[in-house]
């Protein structure tokens, strides 16, 4: 019992969850120790606030990562998707549920999704390029084909963005800040998507799939139609994501998507997940996306400049990475320590010069 | 009730142009341990996979349990209790054991949801059957190899299996490992399970089967008992080539001394003392840990001794570092061609000719194409690289014509002492008998030759004399006279 306990705390001290919990956790006491400002009511909710979509966006990474590969096409999946429900709003004077807005969006986004997914799974094709290819076009229809501009949001869209879940107002300063409603759809989608990944054996397929596709295939699993499925679901989701941010922003700007990708990717792949697939956790992926909240949200606190936030974002992404790096060598070399070749590690080293000459 | 549990017969299977099965037929006697033999794409995988419905043959039959089939499903196999043991053992490197185990279980009832306690169960189910001790809850790619194999085995067994097919299960096997999977084989036998083992290497097939079928591109050429079969046959009908492995130390004739090693000593080994001289070829053997590697490694300047001193060609030297092994004559062949060292995806040529860019091309580094063209053909020609063109890639070579491009590149630098670390793991006999002859060549025309190796048969078909090491030191040396698998295997 005892070495099993160990066993576990070594594991959760070396895992990449760990050490971004203690950046974050460093993070957090410096910004505090400097402005005084971290933990103040107001700064946490803004916090949470701001990690919503990104953090939505971050299961669509998420997903494609342990299934196939790199999905880079969920912001204009969200963009589209939301722009079509806030004309469909707009166009028909709808004054109903929120739900329907949202439906709408949900609708288009499984379409879109689907498309990806269609492409990938049946012609295997690489999702980077699928998904980049896609995207474009997504954006073309977009601002080409709708002329997709600044709208203001209709009062059913804007209504729900104003009501909040929690405000608060810090004492000292003055101000305030408030929870949207959205934080709930944030929550309620990643215990969905915990649920399916890890109760269902569809879920586990996903990891699957993601591990070891000709095994997955040769077990009984239907490979197309699962990756088929998760790229759809992620076009869902994605669609989610944008009317959240357009409720949030209280009005739909078709331009503010583009380029959120590559933060988000960055978050996800901070958070531990592989970029081979298979692997990667949803603690890890909300983990990932809190670090790098804090850094576009929070440096402002202690008077770094926006553009340095930039250099910040770059530089973590660098040490996360090579701090997985580094493990999986740690990691490759007590395996090989453990199959009792020893002298495997100096042979390496015989590859390496052979190499360089 | 048919006393055989599988009957193949007439099957022909073609990809494309390549024509993989030419009428083949297998029967399976149930309750044996049965041999399918036969060199590197003779089709052994070919026909495993038209057995459990992965392909469809283009004709011919699979009969199993008495009952036909022209083309077999992947379900119907399963259901007629078909399990193969794959070559990649397909598992999920990224999930537990626990789910490594259960998942096909739950998938094939078409479980919706996953039952924690219940794949438990039928993990513990599956490993108890052979005995197999593991942690349920630790990530099947921080595994051993042979871990993955009975996982993929007990997986098998789980599902109810009648025949069991393992592809080549040994190859990456160490030793201890193989005697361990041929207790389970022995177990699942005593258990009535049929196996159908697929094999290069003859002393396995004594050791655990009981009837042989030999392949050789495509065609049955040979079954018999495994009573009936000798080394010779073995080899013959693999290959269709008689070898005479005597015949190759026939012109064996030892010159000046070109390599000597007096007290030497470094993290591994201990005091090696050893001479080897100009047109010999000197074995060094021991088991896994003995000390081999590493001395071989200290040759090369990739270990550093602390005491003791090399004299290479009567001078003294110092050999800090590979490439001063290179400039002074000395070689070193790796283990394991497919890490170190070849670019599989790079042709033949550039495979051939790394190491000796500096030396064929320009001041400025510009490469000399016709050169290097001319060095690469000499080489695939002399040492007999089976391919169509050398600016083929790697991969498309079969292992043993891998060894010899890695051969060939470093034999390009023209090394007056070469060392070779287990030249012929993996690779069949007729490449391992042209891989012999052509060291025995390559001393004859006054190089020395150290090759460190743990198969018997080569030390005694290839070497003049053998060191056996033991815990770093040398233990023993068998001159050539002496030399006889039977005294050799009490050392090793
Ligand atoms: N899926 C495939 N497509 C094309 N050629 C194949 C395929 N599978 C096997 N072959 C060819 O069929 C021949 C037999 O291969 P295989 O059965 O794998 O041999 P082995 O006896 O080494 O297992 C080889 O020439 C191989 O290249
Ligand atoms: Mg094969």
């Amino acid at each position: 019992m005892n070495s099993l306990t160990t066993k576990k705390l070594k594991k959760s001290l070396v895992s990449t969850e760990f050490f971004v919990l203690v950046l974050i956790v460093l993070l957090a006491v410096f910004i505090e120790m400097q402005s005084g400002l971290f933990f103040t009511n107001n700064n946490l909710v803004d916090l949470l606030r701001s990690m919503i979509v990104p953090s939505i966006f971050a299961l669509c990474a998420y997903l494609g990562f342990i299934s196939t590969g790199p999905d880079v096409s969920f912001p204009l999946i969200a963009a589209l998707s939301s722009y079509i429900a806030t004309q469909f709003v707009v166009i028909t004077g709808f004054q109903g549920s929120i739900a329907i807005v949202f439906l709408v969006a949900i609708a288009v986004g499984l379409v879109l999704g689907s498309i990806n997914g269609f492409i990938i799974a049946k012609y295997n094709f690489p999702s980077l390029i699928v998904t980049l290819g896609t995207s474009t076009i997504f954006s073309g229809i977009l601002l080409g084909a709708f002329e997709a501009s600044r709208m203001e949001l209709p009062a059913t869209m804007a209504d729900f963005g104003r009501q909040s879940l929690l405000a608060v107002t810090n004492a000292k300063a003055g101000i305030g800040s408030s929870l949207p409603m959205t934080f709930l759809i944030f929550v309620g989608l990643y215990i969905i998507v915990y649920f399916v990944l890890n109760h269902t054996m569809a879920g586990r397929g996903v990891f699957a799939v993601g591990g070891d596709e000709t095994s997955a295939e040769r077990a009984g699993f239907n490979v197309k139609l699962i990756r088929f499925g998760v790229f759809t679901v992620s076009g869902a989701i994605a669609a989610i994501a944008g009317v959240c941010y357009t409720v949030e922003s209280l009005y739909y700007l078709p331009t503010e998507f583009a380029g959120e990708e590559m933060i988000v990717i960055a978050a996800v792949i901070l958070g531990g997940t592989r970029l081979m697939g298979g692997v990667g956790t949803l603690k890890g992926t909300i983990l990932g996306t809190l670090l790098i909240t804090i850094v576009t949200n929070s440096l402002i606190l202690v008077g770094i400049p926006v553009y340095w936030q930039k250099f910040f974002i770059g530089a973590i992404i660098i040490i996360g990475t090579a701090i997985s790096v580094i493990q999986s060598h740690n990691l490759f070399k007590s395996k090989k320590s453990k199959d009792s070749k020893g002298l495997q590690n100096s042979e390496v080293v015989i590859n390496e010069t052979a190499q360089k000459q | 009730m048919s006393e055989n549990i599988l009957s193949v017969k007439g099957v022909h299977k073609s990809f494309g142009g390549v024509h993989a099965l030419k009428g083949v037929d297998l029967t399976i006697k149930k309750g044996e341990v049965h041999c399918l033999a036969g060199e590197n794409g003779c089709g052994k995988s070919t026909i495993i996979k038209v057995i459990s419905g992965v392909h469809k043959p283009d004709s011919g039959e699979v009969e199993l349990n008495g009952k036909k089939y022209t083309s077999i499903t992947p379900s119907e196999a399963i259901e007629a209790g078909v399990q193969i043991i794959y070559q990649d053992f397909s598992v999920f490197p990224n999930l537990t054991v626990m789910e490594n185990l259960a998942i096909n279980k739950a998938l094939a009832s078409k479980k919706k949801f996953i039952n924690k306690k219940e794949f438990r169960r039928i993990a513990e189910e599956a490993v108890n059957k052979i005995n197999f001790k593991v942690d349920l809850d630790a990530l099947v790619e921080d595994l051993p190899v042979a871990d993955k194999q009975l996982i993929a085995i007990s997986r098998a067994l789980l599902a109810d299996a009648k025949l069991i097919i393992m592809d080549e299960p040994t190859t990456t096997l160490t030793k201890t490992e193989v005697k361990r999977l041929f207790e389970i084989i022995e177990d699942l036998k005593e258990q009535g399970v049929t196996i159908l083992f697929v094999s290069h290497k003859l002393d396995e097939v004594y050791e655990i089967c009981d009837s042989i079928t030999i392949f050789r591109n495509g065609e049955n050429v040979l079954s018999c008992q495994v009573s009936e079969m000798d080394d010779e046959k073995f080899a013959y009908y693999m290959t269709g080539r008689k070898f005479d492995s005597q015949n190759i130390k026939q012109n064996a004739k030892a010159g000046d001394s070109i390599l000597e090693v007096k007290n030497l000593s470094a993290p591994g080994f201990d005091n090696v003392n050893f001479n080897l001289r100009k047109g010999e070829v000197l074995g060094i053997s021991g088991q896994l840990g003995s000390g081999r590697t590493e001395l071989s490694l200290a040759l090369f300047g990739l270990l550093k001794p602390y005491e003791g001193s090399i004299v290479v060609d009567g001078k003294e030297v110092n050999i800090t570092s590979p490439a001063k092994a290179q400039e002074l004559g000395i070689a070193l062949v790796p283990e394991d061609r497919l890490t170190e060292g070849l670019f599989l995806s790079q042709s033949i040529k550039r495979n051939i000719n790394v190491t000796k860019l500096d030396e064929l091309s320009s001041k400025l580094g510009v490469m000399n194409i016709t050169a290097l063209t001319d060095e690469s053909k000499g080489w695939v020609k002399n040492i007999g690289v089976k391919t169509k063109d050398h600016e083929y890639p790697v991969q498309t070579l079969s292992g043993g014509n891998q060894q010899k491009v890695v051969l060939a590149r470093w034999l390009a630098t023209n090394p007056n002492v070469l060392i070779l670390n287990a030249p012929t793991v993996g690779v069949d006999i007729g490449a391992k008998h042209d891989i012999h002859t052509l060291l025995r060549n390559l001393a004859n025309e006054g190089r020395g030759i150290i090759v460190v190796s743990d198969d018997v048969k080569e030390l005694v078909d290839v070497c003049d004399r053998v060191m056996v090491m033991q815990q770093g030191k040398i233990i023993n040396e068998i001159a050539s006279g002496d030399l006889n698998a039977d005294m050799l295997s009490q050392y090793i």
